[in-house]
């Protein structure tokens, strides 16, 4: 899975390793910003509230 | 033996592939840490990412609610222009700000403003006021939750909260004092009675005390029962 992707990155290897860092810093900010507040709404992982 | 597997790995390695159950099970593997990983990013989501959003919105907060209360027009001085902030903290909009609240015994500095209304929306950014209990002062009880894990963790600590400690709430209207009269206590999250005008007496009966109501999650980590702690008026204007 990870070699494919960086098998398909352009480039030589200090240009495909920057690639990669940015796609993961993207992938970790959209689970940050959108994907774990969702979760944690959805499912009721962290209720305080009673009723 | 040693050189049979030796003999395959060439063989492998000269058809530069590997045979169809490796790559399934490398396939496997690579999920594997990925769900790790993101199980881990989750943690640091909740311990620590999502106390930088409530740490944002408590500035974002505390300056407008603190605006709003030496706003003249707020304070009643001036007439009031459409829109303007209002005085009296049942006039709160949901999600906006509406009280200071200090516990001394979680320490010199523990300050917190509380929002209007306990959605998760709004316990998202500090200590949410149940909007359709009291307000402070008023007879009845005024019921306050807060997170014990994540965004901030204003109530980690509520457990610590015993008998005799104080709990103040400042509004633009004054300050009252409450102490604790009903230490830690673990509920089911169904226990909805905690937050009545009379806890433990039906919604229907008039209360002759003012009460202050603090829930949160049990245990600590999770949120499978709940936890509260009440106190009654000590100091303060009575409504």
């Amino acid at each position: 899975m990870y070699a494919w992707v960086w098998r398909h990155l352009p480039g030589p290897w200090p240009v495909r390793a920057l690639i990669a860092l940015v796609m993961a810093a993207a992938i970790v900010a959209v689970l940050m910003l959108w994907g774990f507040p969702w979760l944690e709404e959805t499912f009721g992982l962290n209720d305080v509230t009673v009723g | 033996m040693y050189r049979r597997a030796r003999r395959a790995q060439h063989k492998r390695a000269r058809r530069g592939a590997r045979g169809p159950a490796a790559t399934t099970l490398g396939i496997v593997g690579e999920l594997l840490l990925t769900l790790g990983i993101l199980v881990l990013l989750y943690v640091v989501y909740v311990l620590w990412g999502t106390g930088i959003q409530t740490g944002r919105a408590q500035d974002e907060l505390r300056e407008r609610m603190v605006d709003a209360w030496s706003d003249p027009v707020a304070a009643g001085e001036a007439p009031v222009a459409a829109g303007e902030a209002p005085v009296d903290p049942a006039e709160t909009e949901i999600g906006d700000g509406y009280a200071l609240l200090r516990i001394p015994a979680l320490g010199e500095d523990w300050e917190w403003v509380v929002v209007q209304g306990v959605e998760l929306s709004d316990l998202a950014r500090g200590p949410g006021h149940y909007e359709d209990t009291s307000d402070p002062g008023e007879l009845g009880n005024v019921a306050i939750a807060a997170h014990r894990s994540g965004h901030g963790a204003p109530f980690a600590d509520l457990d610590l909260v015993g008998i005799g400690d104080s709990v103040e709430v400042e509004t633009a209207a004054g300050t009252w004092t409450y102490t604790i009269d009903e230490p830690a206590r673990v509920i089911d999250p169904t226990d909805s009675w905690v937050v009545d005008p009379v806890p433990g007496q039906s919604a229907g009966t008039e209360p002759t005390e003012r009460r202050i109501t603090l829930t949160t999650c049990h245990p600590r980590y999770g949120s499978s029962q709940r936890m509260y702690v009440s106190g009654v008026l000590t100091d303060g204007v009575e409504i």
